[in-house]
């Protein structure tokens, strides 16, 4: 696929918005550095938490404002899928309207009248084309709106939120007709917080987090990496706590091995893990703890947290830094692809001070003891009865641990 | 196949695409003449009058007028029926009043729209211009049934009025693209602008002739009083069309140095202006 043009080049790209407050004007970034090249008929999704950037990315690729340093280059025309019932006035009738945005979205009279009949039944307004759209309910109101922007050609399309217009027959024309797009070459970019939609139509993703991408990738990876941090972050400051370069401290790997065979790359459930995450340090801290979080391949759910504090240790780190090993004596996963990620904490104000990505992988094979949804260690012994009536009580591991009697 | 390459830089006056700008406002042209049309069907969609409010403002301030020097008996207008002096005069003036009245706020009145969707932002207020003038065409009809009501023919003067119109379009741009530019970010611009353009009227030979400003003021105050650029519009208007004679020269000159001046550096304050007029309205 080398060799394609690339349609879309972000250089550096930076967002400043001041906001008046009432006393003084603050100013934030909206976007920090933002680098992106977007191949000629690829689909990129970005996605990212409200607030991370999204809209203030669309908005600069629209030319509805400009950055405030860095460079945006496009190659071919552009226009962004989204719904324009805003340009509409509620006098005017259904007709005059489509006429009316579609001259606001840049298309010529006569290529509005040639795509009319197309843009009518499109947003199922038939009956009411002549009708002020002041008369229209809602739900038609948009669905007009959004059938002219659906119908632009552009080289380059900005497709934002498209899954939250309309109902469900409608959403999924509008799927639809960005798969046609899509087919004929049009450069794509998807900007969603509907994951699954950025999945199935997207190539490759980018994660925004506080402006800045975080991560990039294949549109699952991304996706699976958006699940994992959204477990981090802090509803109550509507920050993520990732901030590893002011706390002082930085995960820098984690490894998994199996003590018994330090070359193999998969696991057998049952058999024994050690996970080393080494991390280094700024200055020293203390009353910290470390924890691991097991997740599923796509990131979304959370299958175990073991952590350093659980019963209420606390851990004090010097500079430059160390490893630290975690043991699990008997794998509990069945087989499966699971992505591993760490987190140090600071257990005096519950901040996370910093974060490994689970960019770690765990493959696991089915070993010899299951084939369940996961395997949970017994241990077992036999009792005989005298009457000769045999019965499996439950075994006492903490006192037979490992040892069949 | 050749594509455009758009590209979106920081804003910087010292960088002015200029000739950029107006490519791409070319391919806009079919939305300038959309929202023009519409801009004109809407007003008078929701009124009752219709039409007629184009001739009611000029008429009214007309017929106030004519009362009090009626009832003062002291008509400033020589040997021509003041009611047609002063409406002559008054036909060019409430195009410009309400046209960059109007205009001024065009940005600020189209928040949802500036916010959503890109396109040459300057087709906003040139669409109030628009309309202003289609204003003007409908009030100048009524001009010609006065004409006829007081026997007062066309003379070869009357080509004066082409530059005049010109002048005063030009006028409108410019101060209209830098009016409603200033309004993004200065909000007074549009509340100061009623007051202005009421000392403005006052400060133009509308109601009252340019040569009587010329007698009574000594000749520094009278070079500061041509200065307005509407001095020499309005009174080439008047002069062109009912007055039979041409227009006062230095008058004409002034104005159309102004707008020859204002026009460029407002249409380059203006794109400097748009690139973050999403962020602030």
């Amino acid at each position: 696929m080398s060799g394609r043009p690339i349609d879309l080049t972000l250089d550096g790209v930076w967002k400043q918005y001041r906001l008046h407050t009432r006393r003084h004007a603050e100013t934030f970034w909206a976007l920090k550095d933002v680098n992106l090249d977007v191949p000629r008929g690829a689909s990129l999704g970005v996605i990212g938490r409200n607030g991370a950037g999204k809209s203030t990315l669309l908005k600069l690729l629209a030319g509805i404002t400009a950055p405030t340093r860095g460079r945006i280059v496009i190659q071919g025309t552009i226009a962004a899928l989204i719904e324009v019932g805003s340009g509409f006035h509620p006098e005017l009738t259904g007709r005059e309207n489509v006429f009316l945005s579609g001259a606001i979205l840049g298309m010529r009279r006569r290529e509005i009248a040639a795509k009319f009949d197309r843009i009518v039944q499109f947003a199922g307004v038939e009956t009411f084309i002549d009708t002020p759209v002041k008369w229209y309910s809602s739900g038609m109101y948009v669905r007009l709106g959004f059938a002219v922007a659906a119908h632009m050609d552009p080289d380059v399309l900005l497709v934002d939120e498209v899954l939250a217009v309309g109902d469900a027959e409608f959403q999924a024309k509008c799927l639809q007709r960005i798969q046609e797009l899509k087919q004929q070459g049009t450069t794509n970019l998807f900007i969603s917080h509907d994951l699954t939609a950025v999945e199935r139509l997207c190539d490759s993703a980018v994660l925004l987090e506080a402006g800045a991408i975080v991560a990039s990738g294949s549109s699952a990876e991304v996706v699976a990496s958006y699940h994992r941090r959204l477990s981090l972050w802090d509803p109550a400051t509507g920050q993520t706590t990732i901030d590893s370069p002011r706390s002082g401290v930085a995960l820098t790997n984690l490894a998994v091995r199996n003590p018994d065979e330090p070359q193999a790359v998969a696991f057998r459930t049952g058999t024994s893990v050690t996970l080393s995450l080494r991390y280094a340090v700024a200055r020293p801290l203390s009353n910290v703890e470390f924890e691991l979080r097991y997740y599923s391949a796509d990131g979304r759910t959370c299958i175990a947290a073991p952590r350093t504090g659980e019963h209420g240790d606390a851990l004090d780190l010097k500079p430059p830094g160390g490893v630290i090993d975690f043991f699990c004596e008997a794998l509990p996963l069945k087989s499966g692809s699971y992505s591993i990620g760490a987190l140090v904490r600071d257990l005096t104000t519950s901040r996370i001070l910093a974060w490994w990505d689970g960019e770690t992988r765990l493959y696991v094979q089915s070993g010899p003891a299951t084939d369940a949804q996961f395997y949970l260690p017994h241990t077992w012994r036999v009792e005989h009865d005298e009457t000769g009536v045999a019965s499996v009580p439950v075994a006492d591991s903490a006192r037979h641990r490992g040892q069949p009697t | 196949m050749s594509r455009t390459t758009t590209v979106f830089e920081p804003p910087a006056l010292g960088r002015p695409q200029t000739l950029a700008a107006l490519r791409r406002l070319r391919q806009f042209a079919d939305l300038f003449v959309t929202l023009s049309i519409h801009r004109i069907r809407v007003r008078y969609k929701q009124s009752r009058l219709g039409l007629l409010w184009a001739v009611i403002q000029p008429l009214a301030i007309m017929l106030v007028f004519t009362l009090m020097f009626t009832v003062l008996r002291t008509a400033p207008s020589g040997n021509v029926p003041f009611p047609l002096f002063a409406y002559a005069a008054l036909i060019p003036w409430t195009t410009f009043s309400s046209g960059l009245t109007n205009a001024s706020t065009a940005l600020t009145s189209h928040a949802a729209l500036l916010t959503k969707v890109y396109f040459p932002r300057e087709i906003l207020p040139l669409t109030y211009i628009v309309a202003a003038l289609v204003d003007m065409a409908i009030s100048s009809m009524v001009l010609a049934l006065l004409m006829l009501w007081y026997g007062v023919p066309l003379a070869a003067t009357a080509i004066w009025i082409v530059p005049a119109i010109a002048l005063l379009i030009g006028l409108l741009v410019g101060l209209g693209l830098l009016c409603s530019a200033l309004q993004v970010h200065y909000r007074d611009v549009g509340l100061a602008m009623p007051v202005l353009v009421q000392i403005w009227l006052f400060a133009t030979p509308v109601l009252y002739p340019l040569t009587a400003v010329k007698k009574a003021l000594p000749p520094s105050l009278y070079a500061l009083y041509v200065l307005n650029p509407m001095v020499g519009i309005v009174d080439t208007f008047r002069r062109g069309l009912v007055l039979h004679e041409s227009p006062d020269g230095p008058a004409l000159v002034v104005s159309a140095v102004v707008v020859a001046v204002i026009v460029p550096a407002a249409y380059i304050y203006f794109k400097y202006v748009e690139l973050t007029i999403a962020d602030a309205v």
